[in-house]
């Protein structure tokens, strides 16, 4: 039986899978579902990421064949084909994948057969098998990366300087975007050049092409784990798993170190960390006292979690007390990566782990820490900060009280605005 | 007509008042199918998503302060409405209780549930809802899923066999059950209205006010003081204890009639607590016509004669300025069916033509069986006839439609909509707050709200030359009903004459 979950962060396996495919140019997802599912999804998924709506085809434009009683009693089949017929007629993309909803996968439509019937007349129509009640949206991501690898990406010629970079989730990580382009602009200044699939200019040609990478790299403690098979199986492309978006220049620095090692560029990486650092350091020397020192606690994504607690204890001297990861974990060997990574710490005593989703517990968790004098979490958490009359930063989905475009705490530049908005937070 | 209250789970609009969300012609010609009873929904063969009657329901129950809310779903079900932590604590704030999140529990149903069924899980989470929060009540939302795998939520319910000390309370809202997601409003009235408001001990002189958020609270409760009366918003930032008592008002007002039928009519017919049916308090007729209806009902004409007197000369002069600032614009309007006919007599008012007007669904009637006041006041003469579709919120059909008209600026209430009309260029007033155009003070605030946005509209015009939109030039060369298909007794170019032909 899985857990009863209060005030669940993350949608459901609809929602992951929507939030990825949405957020790859003139790519449509059309639902196969009930007529709120779509609404409640993107409302509850990129609209509880910092305030957002996906930008080509999202909310209202989305196709669905919104299924009501009549479908649920006779089956939706005929439904789906003139709902996938008309989204062709009126809306321009490269790819159309039709999403199913919970109904239309316990009354089990065939939406398989019914794809094919499009793809077999050379239209680019493609089934995703992602009812909500699989899982949480991060199990809608990986089934949106399947869907990709058996669908897009095709084989092409090895290119040494080209690198994907996966593990951050569109929407469901509310900074995806500025964390993208943070490591882009880091991974390009080594040379590379970055398949993302989701930051703007990019889109399917990218997917389809992604098998000529010299490398994934997987900014995730524990996600995409098949999908990273698939490459090597499939496509020969090997995997650097990295536990997270690495936060500041002690991580930065060692993730480059990881890239340059298997690449073969660890000249020029070090040229770069020089500059790098060098380039931090000069900033926060102008605020040093800015902040005093800070016990603090981290609920979020395992991502986040560990980058953020790195971050603060390894380069900013602040006391990690407590990190609560609210991802699904469920692979015990994920579980320990992720208690490594947030227990070795370089300077500090660590601080208690805990994998919990439960949002009551979470509270629970929190005041058994009552030394605790920052929260670093979602707008969730601003109810257990409040009570307590502690510091608050809102970083980790849901935020819904915040506006988020480009910002990103990632890498370099983006451990400058960690330590602004902890100030800002004061 | 009397309503059924003593069934457990409340129909659908389209079976229980003749809703519909497919149809294509004018204002007249709806008004006089409306009145008798020829109206028949029409379906498109192919749709945008809409939204669903739970997403309603449990908006609605979510933002009562004191009260918890279990969702018999998978989690995806249980997270938007997480998303008005953010109104609640603002409510809360303002009325001086301690801010909290909504108590939302989701009973997180996954795939070996939907083959073995889940009602011991659903138990096990009321039970833990009770021990976490001792909550004042606690409704339990259905879901697809559930709904679909049969999970007989009241059967689990009655297991509990009263160790739950509240009220706990099912809400059949599950997304399959009425293309209206009004009807989810409706789910959640018939849950408090049969398992929370009690007989009355007393009567006394507090209003039943059924709102979305609850804006215009200071004003409206200093208006009211002048008519001895207070009113008591609903459902966001009030108590179990609270609407236990709706049955003692003097009275039930709505800000919107397609929000406050269920609840309204049902305080009446079980209660006598009088629901006003007047046009709402939008733009001066509406105010005016709500305020004497509410008079009537509460024994307070000659006051509010009184006050009519004394307020509306006050902003006469700002009104005819507005008035010829405004006057030949075009607007298109799309919003849920009450926003719709009160916005089209208040822009009326204001000088601005309307040339078409979209609406969400559409109810012939109320569930008093009344006919809709808004409409016959506009069909009756206060209003030109009016192009006039009903849609479930069609994305493509509002574009093409503001594509052929070119309207000056469209009017929403749902942001997703405006987003969509601003990339095509037009400018675009999100009507968000439910309170805009309430009263004398109102209308010359929106006519000035307008006013604003016509008159810098470069963010649209800017945003328009860089934004592609996702539909084909093939679609925009179409009539926008194309995908409507054609209802018996019912032909789709009976509309054609109104916009000036072009159609089929």
């Amino acid at each position: 039986m899985s857990a009863i979950t209060e005030a669940p962060r993350g949608n459901c396996a609809l929602g992951g899978a929507n939030a990825v495919l949405s957020a790859i140019d003139k790519v449509v997802p059309i639902y196969h579902a009930g007529p709120g599912c779509c609404m409640q999804t993107t409302a509850g998924e990129a609209g509880q990421a910092g305030g957002r709506s996906p930008f080509y085809v999202s909310g209202v434009s989305t196709p669905c064949s919104n299924m009501l009683e009549h479908e649920v009693v006779f089956g939706g089949a005929d439904r789906l084909r003139e709902t996938i017929e008309g989204t062709i007629e009126i809306i321009e993309a490269e790819a159309y994948f039709v999403l199913e909803g919970c109904t239309s996968g316990i009354i089990a439509d065939d939406v398989k057969g019914i794809a094919k019937e499009f793809t077999d007349r050379k239209l680019p129509v493609y089934p995703v098998e992602c009812p909500g009640f699989l899982g949480e949206s991060c199990r809608g991501y990986e089934i949106a990366f399947k869907a990709l690898l058996d669908n897009i990406v095709e084989p092409a010629e090895r290119e040494a300087d080209l690198v994907n970079l996966f593990g951050i989730m569109p929407y469901h990580d509310p900074f995806w975007e500025g964390n993208f382009e943070e490591m882009t602009r880091i991974l390009e200044r080594l040379g590379l050049r970055v398949n993302t699939f989701f930051t703007r200019r990019q889109g399917l040609a990218d997917v389809r092409g992604s098998s000529a990478a010299a490398l994934n790299i997987i900014l995730s403690p524990w996600l995409l784990k098949d999908a990273s098979e698939q490459y090597r199986k499939g496509f020969g492309v090997p995997s650097l798993r990295w536990p997270g978006v690495p936060i500041g220049a002690t991580d930065t620095s060692a993730f480059l170190r990881a890239v340059a090692k298997e690449l073969g560029l660890e000249e020029k990486a070090e040229r770069l960390i020089a500059a790098e650092e060098d380039y931090v350091y000069g900033y926060l020397e102008t605020a040093i006292g800015a902040l005093t020192w800070k016990r603090f606690a981290v609920v979020a994504d395992s991502s986040t979690a560990i980058g953020v607690t790195r971050f603060l204890a390894n380069d900013y001297s602040f006391t990690p007390i407590a990190t609560i990861v609210t991802d699904p974990v469920f692979r015990s060997e994920d579980k320990e990566r992720i208690t490594r990574q947030l227990t070795e710490l370089e300077h500090a005593k660590p601080p208690a782990v805990v994998f919990e989703t439960d949002g009551w517990k979470i509270a629970r968790e929190l005041e058994s820490h009552p030394e605790i004098t920052l929260l670093v979490g979602s707008t969730n958490d601003r109810e257990y900060a409040m009570e307590k009359d502690i510091q608050c930063c809102v970083i980790a989905y849901p935020i819904t009280d915040r506006l988020v475009f480009n910002r990103t705490y990632a890498g370099y530049r983006g451990s400058l605005t960690l330590v602004e908005d902890l100030y800002d937070n004061l | 007509m009397a309503m059924n209250l003593e069934v457990t789970e409340v129909m659908g609009r389209e079976n229980r008042l003749g809703s519909i969300s497919g149809y294509c012609g004018s204002l007249r010609d709806l008004s006089c199918r409306a009145r008798c009873g020829g109206i028949k929904g029409r379906e498109r063969c192919f749709n945008q998503n809409s939204l669903c009657n739970a997403a309603c329901a449990q908006g609605t129950l979510s933002l009562i302060m004191d009260a918890a809310i279990v969702n018999h779903g998978p989690v995806g079900c249980a997270v938007d409405a997480i998303g008005s932590n953010f109104v609640l604590r603002t409510m809360q704030r303002l009325s001086g209780a301690n801010e909290h999140n909504i108590r939302f529990l989701s009973t997180n149903l996954r795939e070996s549930d939907t083959v073995f069924g889940a009602s011991e899980k659903l138990k096990a989470t009321i039970r833990e809802t009770w021990e976490r929060h001792k909550p004042a009540a606690i409704f339990v939302c259905s879901s697809c899923a559930s709904a679909v795998i049969g999970e007989d939520i009241r059967a689990a319910i009655g297991e509990l066999n009263g160790e739950i000390p509240v009220p706990v309370s099912p809400v059949f809202c599950e997304g399959f059950k009425s293309k209206v997601w009004a009807s989810g409003f409706d789910a959640a009235f018939h849950a408090i209205l049969t398992d929370i408001v009690k007989p009355p001990a007393k009567k006394t002189r507090v209003v039943n006010f059924i709102n979305f958020f609850g804006s215009a609270k200071k004003e409206i409760t200093e208006l009211f003081a002048r008519f001895d009366v207070q009113p008591y918003f609903l459902t966001a930032g009030s108590t179990i204890e609270g609407l236990s008592r709706l049955s003692e008002s003097i009275a039930t007002v709505a800000i919107c009639g397609t929000l406050g039928t269920y609840l309204g009519t049902g305080l009446e017919q079980k209660y006598g607590v009088p629901y006003v049916q007047s046009m709402r308090p939008h733009g001066i007729a509406g105010y005016e016509d709500w305020l004497r209806k509410l008079g009537a009902a509460i024994a307070k004409t000659d006051e509010v004669e009184a006050y009519i007197a004394e307020e509306r000369p006050k902003i006469e002069s700002e009104l005819q300025r507005l008035r010829s600032r405004l006057k030949g614009l075009r607007a298109v309007i799309g919003m849920g069916p009450g926003y719709s006919f009160n916005f089209i007599r208040v822009l009326g008012e204001l000088g601005i033509e309307v040339v078409w007007t979209s609406a969400w669904h559409f109810d012939p009637k109320y569930d008093s069986g009344a006919n809709v006041p808004e409409l016959e006041f506009l069909a009756g003469g206060g209003a030109e006839d009016v192009p006039f579709t009903v849609s479930d919120q069609q994305n493509f059909e509002v574009m093409n439609i503001l594509n052929t008209l070119k309207p000056d600026i469209y009017f929403s209430r749902h942001p997703g909509t405006t987003v969509w009309a601003l990339k095509l260029g037009y400018a675009s007033l999100c009507v968000n707050d439910e309170y805009t155009a309430f009263g004398y003070k109102g209308i010359v605030n929106f006519g000035t709200m307008i006013l604003d946005s016509i008159t810098n509209r470069s963010f649209a015009e800017l945003f328009a030359k860089r934004s592609k939109l996702p539909y084909t030039d093939w679609w925009f060369r179409q009539d926008h009903a194309h995908f409507l298909a054609k209802a018996a007794g019912s032909p789709a170019g009976a509309q054609a004459a109104a916009i000036g032909g072009g159609h089929e």
